[in-house]
């Protein structure tokens, strides 16, 4: 009995050492000489995604406002536009947050370039963005750029914008796009006449470009921080904070009516 | 010869070496089981789809959203670049990375257990071949016998290879069977992309092509067992060396784990890479995950091994053979 025990190890083990070095010659071959036969790009068609399957499918694109940087719960204005969404509705609320921190309008233009992006886009529902905070601030230092580069960098972000806007509407005919606003983070500081005359400005352009499609809405937050700005935003001075979150969420989510969304 | 193995085997199995390592290797597939099912129900969750494209999309837009915190480390950066580009291939070829099943399952179970693990084992049968026949005095018996020593000491050497692939057997039936049960048998003939090679901060996709999981499996198994078996053959080297296995285990274990630390940050020390430890995870070059240090490649690491490998076994060979015993 005992002997048969070890006969039987013995056997399976040679039997499988040859298994494990038929294995490590097909790995040295493949990984030192590969068959140089690159596979083809297959993608599914965007066409092909599915709708009005009863969920309700919310694509969020854009910077970090959409991402929710400084929103100390991670929620984010999108977060609390779902948490408003769902006191109104049971059907399920799926949403695909596609914002990158720092994105800006040629980085968004760059990222709908993507196939996978451009098939969540068509499956969509609503569509809410924020982009152009990056564009006009950089950080900061841009508010120190004189009247002809602003000037410059305001005609690069209504093309860029314009052309966002097409291809929105070209992947996904029907859903509604709402395209949120800037804010003067800076309104408090000595220089507050000017930014906010330049932020006033850049709000308008963007809203002159939303109003040439149909269904783009360009949804203003820059009230929301018009008085005491400090309570809403977050210590970086720059992103809101929890509180400035949850004012744009609650904006964002009174423009929706999902009766007519969830036909 | 082959009694001499026979007996060196029976002494391994009467020892029950072989059956607390499958006990070992079942109760971990069980555990590791229970979390992957956990966390894929979890992501279910959390993005209220199970398509995968979607899933994987936004896995990359999370990588996209890390890369820009400005407080990373350098090789940190290298990493998750090369892990976004690769990611982006693999949505790009319309091929899912990670589809549920058995053999996805047994696949990123030998890519994690192949540098600690495995070796550790392989550790259990291999540190006291040697070194218990000193202490326990068995050891005379054993060369009192008209036979040479290097015979003797060949026949364990062989004992030890067939407890190797044992243990792979091992390892590979258990992980398929228990995590089959929950995520069903079926995969082995999923698409799987590699061929990747890391150059810096860039993904070089030129050699990339595809190729069945059930193959790429094999691949990890083949390279799993060539790393058990240096690392048996280091183990019975100290075994040889020292008569107690308790610092046989003690030597192995801290050069095992100082592996596992040091691949994280020797990426500026460029003569680590000639260390063995830091040489184990010879899957990641499969996948095309960045290497611990710039230019290893998986001819590189292999040749580390094997001269490791073979220097211990020329030193085992030769104090064995030279050793007195009394």
């Amino acid at each position: 009995m005992r002997l048969g025990v070890v006969g039987l190890v013995i056997a399976a083990a040679a039997m499988s050492a040859a298994l494990w070095l038929g294995g490590l010659v097909l790995a040295v071959q493949d990984q030192l000489a590969p068959p140089s036969k690159p596979p083809g790009q297959t993608q599914p068609s965007v066409h092909g995604a599915k709708k009005g399957d009863g969920d309700i499918d919310i694509v969020a694109l854009g910077d970090s406002l959409t991402r929710g940087t400084g929103d100390e719960s991670g929620k984010g204005y999108v977060g609390y536009m779902v948490d408003e969404l769902r006191k109104q509705t049971e059907a399920p609320i799926r949403v695909t947050n596609l914002a990158v921190r720092g994105l800006r309008s040629d980085g968004l233009l760059r990222q709908l370039g993507q196939p996978e992006i451009q098939r969540q886009i068509a499956m969509a529902d609503l569509i809410v963005m924020t982009i152009g905070g990056n564009d006009l601030f950089r950080g900061g230092e841009a508010l120190r750029l004189n009247e002809k580069e602003l000037n410059a960098a305001k005609r690069q972000y209504a093309a860029n914008l314009d052309r966002i806007f097409a291809m929105l509407r070209r992947f996904n005919t029907d859903a509604v796009i709402l395209a949120i606003g800037l804010y003067n983070p800076f309104s408090d500081l000595g220089d507050a006449k000017r930014t906010s005359a330049v932020v006033r400005d850049w709000n308008f352009v963007a809203a002159e470009v939303a109003a040439r499609y149909p269904n783009v809405v360009a949804v203003p937050t820059f009230d929301l921080f018009a008085l005491h700005v400090n309570d809403y935003l977050y210590s970086d001075h720059f992103h809101p904070n929890q509180e400035g979150y949850k004012r744009i969420g609650e904006r964002v989510a009174s423009l929706i009516t999902l009766t007519e969304e969830n036909r | 010869m082959s009694k001499l193995v026979y007996n060196e085997m029976l002494k391994i199995v009467r020892k029950k070496r072989l059956w607390v390592i499958a006990a070992i290797v079942a109760v971990l597939v069980a555990l590791f089981t229970y979390a992957q099912y956990r966390e894929t129900e979890e992501l279910r969750k959390r993005l209220g789809t199970t398509d995968w494209r979607t899933q994987l999309q936004q896995q990359i837009v999370d990588l996209q959203n890390r890369l820009q915190s400005p407080s990373m480390s350098e090789e940190w950066r290298k990493y998750l670049q090369i892990r976004l580009k690769q990611q982006q291939y693999y949505l790009e070829h319309n091929v899912n990375p990670s589809a549920p099943g058995a053999p996805t399952f047994m696949r990123t179970f030998i890519e994690n257990a192949i540098d600690l693990f495995l070796p550790l084992l392989v550790m259990v049968v291999a540190a006291d071949l040697v070194s218990s026949e000193a202490s326990a005095g068995t050891i005379k018996l054993l060369l009192v016998r008209p036979v040479k020593r290097w015979k003797v000491l060949l026949s364990k050497y062989i004992a030890l290879l067939l407890s190797v692939s044992f243990i792979m057997l091992t390892t590979a039936v258990l992980s398929y069977a228990i995590s089959g049960l929950v995520f069903g048998y079926g995969g082995f003939h999923l698409p799987l992309l590699t061929g990747f090679v890391p150059q810096g901060e860039d993904l070089n996709t030129d050699n990339v092509h595809m190729i069945p999981q059930w193959k790429y499996i094999l691949m990890e198994l083949g390279l799993a067992a060539f790393v058990s078996t240096v690392v048996g053959t280091l183990t019975l080297m100290l075994s040889v060396l020292f008569r107690s296995t308790a610092a046989v285990m003690g030597v192995m274990l801290a050069a095992l784990i100082s592996g596992a630390i040091l691949s994280n940050m020797v990426s500026s020390w460029q003569s680590a890479k000639y260390l063995f430890m830091v040489n184990l995870r010879l899957t990641d070059y499969l996948k095309g995950a960045a290497p611990p240090i710039e230019g290893m490649t998986l001819g590189f690491s292999m040749t580390v091994l094997a001269v490791w490998g073979l220097m211990s076994l020329a030193v085992a060979f030769v104090v064995f053979a030279r050793r007195d015993v009394y």
